[in-house]
């Protein structure tokens, strides 16, 4: 059992400041390489009373860690054994009491510092005015939906799905709730995550400096298909807010018969579509009858094509060029199953159209789909 | 514990080795007799072999478990990938999950607690050998019956928390959540009777002398888990039950549209989610206060600082479980109380952590096996409890639950701590358990693959946490930018699976030598060890101990191998090998059993009744009361099983150690036929 003269290679010595030096390193440039999901690259002030938490407890964490990594790596190799003491005995140091005392004291002491510096953000992140908007945040398997009570009468003058549409500069209150299970929503770049549960509304705000899209996930295992509930999050400037309301507010209007291939599509949709999705004033019914899905309703459809995405957030409404992304479409109402994970036969999703609708009746509907609503107003 | 005058060479007295002829009682109720052979696995009552079965079956579903995991690696290695679906996906991240608590690091904790715990306070075996027997039966039938559901139309798809109303029936239609239940009910019975087990062993069964303050570090991990279990276990059987209850019986207790809160499940799998998370990680640092010490060749600095800041970390688990429900929206005020809780658990851990650093500051510190995962569990488990500290600020953890951060962050401490440790234990152990050292160089190959690959691995993950991807997403968008280091973190499981195919080739290579007689047996005591395991001979004969060992202190072993001499100066004064006792007794030990494995059956038959079909529960429960009969009238073999049952030798007017010797086997007999 005697020591080789290879365990006290310099392999050792080099290698844990190394893998320290690495582990530094990717945190660092980590940091500097976020997606659409960052959480360290704030945009609101939600968002910012967290990151400067995290930044101060993260830094701590790396500097006690760092000590930490350095003294035992310091221990090692400083007491390690030689061929000449392997068998001496060292000092049989049994403890100290005032040094024990000294490394439990002290870091209560810190962590009590901690836990004062880090209450009242809590406080502060739960609060709501009561005179802003609210936004009432239902999930669903695997869609958002976002109701708005604009004159806080109670009544939902807006209801939308995919983007979540709020003025820039001003706190937005969300009262997030579920339909089904447990989801939770998330815009990392404006603030931390609330769980959306069946039964409770939940409070959380909504903030962001200036204009601009934010994306958004579900967070909480929601099933089949959580990895396919995402969202925008769009802040509008004041204009551009007031623009979006109006048209939002409009209801929907039956075609005039014009163009032959939306006024079938229409009726198609009529007879395929509305028994779960809504266009108000043209298809009102859709929730009359026991609709068909367990998890709630499907996505009303009014202003559809104000939307930036579309299945839950997944597919883009629009190619780059600005012209409707009419493959996703046609190809999603044919056969949603095949191109998000869904359970119909569970009444978790939407069904496949593939046997039930011609080609010609698929272009058809999305070419009524094209009608409804206004182009998205973006920032 | 009184009785100190023992002479440590004296032979326990026994009538040992007397042929007898069992009572024939009721034909079918003898006993096996098989001491060699497939039979005398099954059958055994003894805690070495149950502790070796409970570790060799935790290794085949590590493997299980580390499939699983590099399938879901394999998945993320770019955007949109489309090796899974969906479905396969949530199945295997919720096998991973579970399998690797459940039926990786839970009874290789339990296989350790069997084998060393006994050895470590001086024991011929636990206090209740055949419950013991029957505790793994029912642990390994448990965890074929979860894996089962992945040939009855597919695993549980909900993650190892299966957050109700998700796993109510409505949203998780499939058998695969029944299967989730049952499977983690059937082994909270095997845990539950193994903790009354291991406690009854260690407060009653220690050597003479052996006071708590004298008690092996390890033993005392263990004895705080043991507790943990024993507490924890009925909670979660309960949320069981009520799940079950739903899905099988129409209940309403997750039914929202009955007015049902769901929280209430999150609240129940938590209360006892949190304590397992230290019955997790306690065991491997009972493991490294043993290591520590034996190979810095100092004591372990502040044994009473790290017994009681155990005893605190079990405490305090208690009081924390909401910091897993941060986003859950329990309010401000609760989630203020359970961040200020989760702060100052920290203390605690903390404490034992500098104090292993004190313990090798100072000290002789030999590069042994066991002491490179030590060193490498001290580094790795630091770093997963700092970013549990960060967590504990629960307005930053809103940016952080459900993310890979959190991924990383209980890698750390589960792989870096847990794992680790055990590695620690296995390479510490394994010539005490099965009588020869595993091979160094590839144990090194082993020990560096492990390191880097976990962090290759889990160290990204904190990066892919703050860069917002969710956890349990089968799929990320180009956008997010999560690919790069999704790819190293795949790379590094990989190297774990390098790592651990050489671990699996090291110790079939060594077993090979050793039986070649290659290398040679390894003495009873290798590592110059502290505490009484390495009294004995490697491998542990089958009764342990030629007699009651006497403790007058801690490490009291090690103190008979040194002693300071007239100058005041430490010397050695005997060698480990030589003054450990020779295993050449033959005393009478307890019998092997049948009942154990048969009424383990009854369980997993009981619970697919309840999925199928009812008759089927009562074939089950029926199996496991006709084995209560032949359990208690199995007929005894003990030659001595007329003599008065005086299971207090510390309680009894003694005048030697003969009566306490005498006695603590008999307790061990009695119990066998309780």
């Amino acid at each position: 059992m005697r020591a080789s003269s290879a365990q006290r290679s310099p392999m050792r010595r080099v290698l844990r400041p190394a893998g320290l030096a690495v582990a530094v390193g990717l945190l660092t440039t980590g940091c500097t390489e976020g997606g659409v999901f960052d959480t360290l690259n704030p945009k609101g002030e939600n968002a910012r009373i967290i990151d400067d938490l995290t930044n101060f407890i993260g830094i701590a964490a790396v500097v006690v860690g760092i000590v930490i990594t350095v003294l035992v790596t310091y221990v090692v190799i400083r007491y390690r054994t030689t061929d000449e003491t392997y068998d001496a005995l060292p000092e049989q140091v049994h403890g100290h009491t005032v040094a024990e005392l000294t490394w439990t004291i002290v870091p209560a002491i810190g962590l009590i510092v901690v836990t004062v510096l880090s209450l009242p953000a809590i406080f502060e992140l739960d609060s709501q005015d009561k005179d802003d908007i609210t936004v009432l945040v239902e999930g669903q398997q695997w869609w958002w939906q976002f109701s708005y009570d604009l004159d806080n009468d109670g009544e939902y003058e807006i209801v939308t799905s995919g983007d979540i549409v709020f003025p820039a500069g001003q706190q937005v209150n969300l009262q997030i709730t579920s339909n089904d299970v447990i989801h939770s929503f998330w815009v990392p770049e404006l603030n931390g995550k609330k769980d959306a549960v069946p039964g409770l509304h939940t409070p959380l705000k909504l903030h962001a400096d200036e204009p601009g899209v934010f994306w958004g996930q579900c967070a909480e295992f929601c099933g089949l298909s959580h990895a396919e509930m995402r969202l925008r999050a769009v802040a509008l400037d004041d204009t551009d807010w007031e623009r979006w309301v109006s048209e939002q507010t409009t209801a929907g209007v039956i075609p005039d018969g014009q163009d032959v291939a939306v006024q079938r599509g229409y009726e198609a949709f009529g007879q395929f579509c509305s028994s779960c999705h809504v266009v108000d004033g043209v298809y009102d019914s859709a929730y009359e009858n026991e609709p068909p899905l367990l998890s709630g309703i499907a996505p009303n459809l009014t202003h559809l094509m104000g939307r930036t995405s579309f299945a839950g957030g997944i597919f883009e409404l629009y190619n780059d060029d600005g012209t409707v992304n009419e493959a996703d479409l046609l190809a999603w109402v044919r056969d949603a199953p095949g191109r998000k994970a869904l359970a119909p036969d569970n009444q978790q999703g939407m069904t496949s159209f593939a046997e039930q609708l011609s080609n010609e009746q698929l272009s058809d509907i999305v070419a009524y789909l094209s009608t409804l609503g206004e182009a998205p107003i973006l920032p | 514990m009184a009785i100190i005058e023992h002479e440590p060479n004296e032979v326990l007295e026994l009538d040992s080795g007397d042929p007898t002829t069992p009572d024939r009682g009721i034909g079918v109720f003898l006993r096996p007799t098989d001491e060699t052979g497939w039979r005398s696995w099954l059958f055994t009552v003894d805690h070495k072999k149950i502790g070796i079965m409970y570790g060799c079956v935790a290794m085949f579903w590590f493997f299980v478990a580390g499939v699983e995991a590099l399938l879901v690696r394999i998945q993320l290695w770019g955007p949109d990938s489309s090796v899974l679906t969906a479905s396969e996906y949530n199945q295997l991240f919720t096998m991973h999950g579970t399998t690797m608590v459940f039926l990786v690091v839970m009874p290789l904790a339990a296989a350790f607690a069997n084998y060393i715990v006994p050895l470590q306070i001086g024991a011929r075996d636990v206090a209740f050998p055949r419950m013991n027997a029957l505790a793994l039966w029912i642990f390994i039938f448990g965890g074929i019956f979860l894996n089962l559901s992945w040939f009855t139309g597919g695993a549980a798809e909900c993650g190892w928390f299966c957050y109700a109303p998700n796993s109510g029936l409505a949203y998780s239609p499939g058998t695969g959540v029944d299967y989730y239940a049952f499977g983690l009910q059937i082994l909270g019975v095997a845990s539950l009777i193994g903790s009354a087990n291991i406690i009854v062993t260690i407060l009653n069964m220690r050597a003479p002398g052996m006071e708590l303050r004298h008690m092996p570090i390890f033993t005392w991990m263990i004895l705080v888990v043991q507790f943990l279990l024993l507490f924890s276990l009925p909670v979660i059987t309960v949320a069981l039950i009520l799940l079950t209850l739903d899905r099988s019986f129409g209940a309403n207790f997750f039914n929202v549209d009955q007015g049902a809160d769901p929280l209430l499940w999150q609240h129940l799998f938590w209360i006892f989610g949190h304590p397992e998370v230290y019955i997790l990680i306690l065991p491997s640092f009972g493991i490294v206060s043993e290591t520590l010490p034996v190979f810095s060749r100092k004591p372990l600095f502040g044994y009473t600082f790290v017994v009681f800041s155990g005893i605190g970390i079990g405490f305090m688990g208690w009081g924390v479980w909401a910091h897993h429900m941060f986003a859950s929206g329990l309010g401000p005020v609760s989630v203020a109380a359970f961040s200020a809780t989760t702060m100052f658990i920290a203390v605690p851990t903390g404490v034992k952590i500098l104090n292993w650093i004190a313990t090798m500051w100072g000290g002789n510190i030999r590069f042994e096996l066991p002491m490179m995962f030590s060193i490498s569990l001290v580094s790795m488990f630091t770093i997963g409890g700092l970013s549990g500290v960060m967590h504990a600020v629960a307005a930053s953890d809103t940016q952080q639950t459900d993310s890979y951060f959190i991924v990383a962050h209980f890698h750390y401490v589960l792989f870096g701590g847990a794992l680790m440790g055990l590695f620690a234990g296995m390479y510490y152990w394994w010539p005490k358990i099965f009588g020869h050292h595993l091979n160094k160089r590839l144990g090194k190959i082993h020990f560096w693959l492990v390191l880097i690959g976990f962090n290759a691995a889990f160290g990204p993950m904190h990066i892919l946490g703050l860069q917002g991807q969710a956890r349990r997403q089968y799929r990320y968008p180009e956008e997010a930018n999560f690919d790069l280091w999704n790819k190293v973190s795949t790379i590094g499981a990989f190297v774990i699976l390098i790592a651990m195919l050489v671990f699996a080739y090291n110790i079939l290579k060594s077993a090979k030598q050793y039986r070649n007689g290659e290398i040679p047996q390894a003495g009873a005591d290798p590592w110059d060890g502290r505490t009484l395991e390495w009294s004995i001979p490697s491998p542990t004969p089958a009764h342990n101990f030629d007699y009651t060992p006497v403790v007058t202190q801690l490490d009291d072993f090690w103190h008979k191998k040194y002693a300071t001499n007239e100058h005041g100066k430490l010397v050695k004064i005997a060698d480990g090998n030589d003054i450990a006792q020779k295993g050449d007794q033959t005393p009478h030990l307890p019998s092997p059993s049948f009942w154990p494995i048969v009424m383990a059956t009854g369980f997993p038959i009981a619970a697919l009744g309840v999925i199928y079909n009812l008759a089927l529960s009562a074939v089950g429960l029926l199996i496991i009361v006709g084995s209560l009969y032949g359990w208690a009238l199995e007929p005894a073999t003990d030659p001595n099983s007329g003599h008065g049952h005086d299971d207090h030798p510390d309680d009894a007017p003694s005048d030697g150690g003969d009566d306490a010797s005498a006695s603590q086997d008999e307790a061990t007999e009695g119990a066998s036929v309780v």
